[in-house]
């Protein structure tokens, strides 16, 4: 059975200073500190453009929390997009991993330090948008110029994704309490490592880190392991969800709650997906006139009750067939159809 | 247009209009082209460039032009076997698992500004087409390392352009369409800034609008989700033209 989708999302919307109350998601049973949410009790949250999955998943985000007030933290989060939507939602996850913990007083003591392993996406690319502070507490470990080792020239290839190589590279902030590790993209290193290695790397990753996951079975087995699993998709949901938006700067707000299916910013937006005659290239929808054209036309077959017994009641001179046969015409009653042959 | 990646995509029909279109504009341009032209022989982009006003003989000559003859070179491979002295970029005909690392090498060494010579503008990448290294078994994981190399190298590091071709490949009703050219079209599209997708018109054949072209904006444009446009094209003798959809001057 795979996990429930983001049952929780550590996201902190900057936009809204006031009233943030510590939110805690209880995921698979066990109680994950994150940041700050306005309001908001509701456990499921889904990203404000739905789309439709792929079976290519993108990025991976492995959040390390030290042990705090006792209680267990650690966890996997997985985000998966698809061809339609970009990684802009990865870019606002470090953001606000980055500044979560120095917005709030009872954070102070940690540093998050945030390490991504890059492959998809350049330093420059990734660290495009993000402020100079935040940009400076990113550290980048560039598998992006050369993965393979074509150039020899690589800074961290995609055959050192094991478990020394990894933790070598989170040793090099070890004043660090805190530490989100992402990778970007877990696509790029399943297309070269067999999934059961990156499993076991993954897991030990965490492992060595802090928490023990559990772990259950390519896509499904990683899957399972993530605590929790964002889907990118376009569109909008049903009820009892929360809806965010990122915006400019790469800051996420959360937006209305929809509770209801009431809702009127939904009514409109689903008939407008429903509406088939949008988008056309030839009119497909009536005028007023023409609809009550439409509506006063007797169809021929639709019997009412004075045209069925006029039908039935035939005239003495109405479809009657006259034959009268001539002279080629032979016919015997005895071999109506003139093919015996004597 | 700089440190773009655009990938032009087709399906049921032929895109390669816009290759040659690609081609002449950044001869024009003024920039150094790399082109492997994995499907055609040189006098046929020469031809048709020709029409379109660009001289490819004579780009080749100055030095602005590389143009990798996949069609020839494989020639050496297929015929000599073993012994053959052809370039390595076409190594992967010898050894498909090998990857297409010898292209790569070939597309790094010809790909920044020659020395001597006059200066040209930035490095511009075209293949015609990625797809067929599929058919000629080369994996797809291979065929995205190269485009990610090819990537990270033209466009990353030295800002240049990189214009690819894929075609899609009928659609299979069996599991293995995944593992074809679709999968390695959606992992082009993960890594490409632009993607021209051109089909036939949803309607059928028409004579005067020969399909439609789905321009996409990935990412880096100011808004949160990704610009998709739609346009109608014709193509002509002396190129292509597009215009949006239902105005073509056939139908006003």
């Amino acid at each position: 059975m795979i996990t429930p989708y983001c049952r929780l999302l550590p996201y902190l919307s900057l936009t809204d200073s006031c009233h943030c109350t510590r939110y805690q998601s209880e995921v698979q049973g066990r109680l994950f500190p994150c940041g700050y949410i306005n309001p908001g009790p509701s456990a499921s949250i889904q990203a404000h453009q739905i789309f439709h999955f792929y079976h290519i998943f993108h990025h991976l985000a492995i959040s390390i929390h030290p042990v705090l007030q006792g209680t267990e933290a650690g966890g996997l989060i997985l985000i998966q997009d698809s061809v339609n939507y970009s990684g802009r939602h990865l870019k606002s996850y470090i953001n606000t991993t980055l500044k979560r913990y120095i917005t709030f007083p009872w954070h102070e003591y940690f540093q998050c330090v945030v390490h991504v392993l890059g492959f998809e996406a350049s330093e420059d690319e990734l660290k495009d948008g993000l402020d100079i502070t935040s940009a400076q507490r990113l550290h980048f470990h560039n598998a992006y110029s050369d993965p393979l080792s074509w150039t020899r020239n690589s800074q961290f290839t995609v055959h050192q994704f094991t478990l020394e190589d990894i933790g070598t590279l989170l040793k090099q902030t070890p004043q660090a309490k805190a530490v989100t590790l992402i990778i970007d993209s877990l696509s790029w290193i399943l297309r070269h490592h067999d999934p059961a290695v990156i499993w076991g790397a993954v897991r030990a990753v965490v492992s060595l880190l802090h928490s023990i996951l559990h772990q259950q079975g390519t896509v499904g087995r990683i899957r399972h392991m993530a605590t929790s699993v964002i889907t990118v998709a376009p569109g909008t949901r049903g009820l009892g969800e929360e809806i965010f938006s990122i915006n400019e700067d790469l800051t996420v707000t959360i937006q209305s709650k929809l509770s209801h299916p009431g809702h009127t910013g939904m009514n409109t937006e689903e008939s407008e997906l429903a509406d088939p005659t949008a988008n056309l290239t030839f009119n497909l929808r009536l005028s007023d006139t023409e609809r009550e054209a439409k509506e006063k036309l007797a169809l021929p077959f639709d019997f009412s009750k004075e045209k069925k017994s006029a039908l039935l009641h035939l005239g003495p001179s109405s479809g009657r067939i006259l034959y009268e046969p001539d002279a080629n015409d032979d016919y015997d009653p005895e071999d109506p159809e003139d093919d015996l042959d004597f | 247009m700089r440190g773009e990646f655009i990938l032009v995509s087709d399906k049921h029909t032929d895109a390669s209009f816009l290759i040659h279109h690609f081609l002449s504009f950044y001869l024009r341009a003024g920039c150094k082209v790399c082109f492997l032209g994995l499907v055609q022989s040189f006098s046929h982009y020469s031809a048709i460039s020709q029409r379109l006003g660009v001289s490819l003989t004579q780009a080749r000559e100055k030095g602005q032009l590389v143009f990798l003859e996949g069609l020839k070179e494989s020639l050496g491979v297929l015929l000599q076997g073993e012994a053959s002295k052809g370039t390595r970029a076409v190594d992967f005909l010898r050894d498909p698992s090998s990857g297409l690392r010898g292209l790569y090498d070939f597309v790094r060494d010809n790909v920044r500004g020659g020395g001597g010579g006059e200066e040209w503008g930035p490095p511009v990448l075209l293949v015609d087409d990625l797809s067929v290294v599929l058919s000629l078994g080369v994996s797809v994981g291979a065929a995205l390392d190269f485009s990610h190399y090819c990537r990270a190298t033209v466009c990353s590091k030295l800002q240049g352009s990189m214009v690819m071709l894929v075609r899609c490949e009928e659609e299979e009703e069996e599991e293995e369409s995944d593992e074809g050219s679709e999968r390695l079209l959606r992992g082009l599209i993960h890594q490409c800034s632009l993607t021209l997708q051109v089909q036939g018109l949803p309607t059928g054949y028409c004579r005067d609008i020969h399909g439609q072209v789905e321009v996409c904006w990935r990412g880096q444009c100011d808004g949160q989700q990704t610009q998709k446009k739609l346009f109608q094209y014709k193509v002509h003798d002396k190129g292509a033209s597009f215009f949006a959809r239902g105005t073509s001057s056939a139908v006003l």
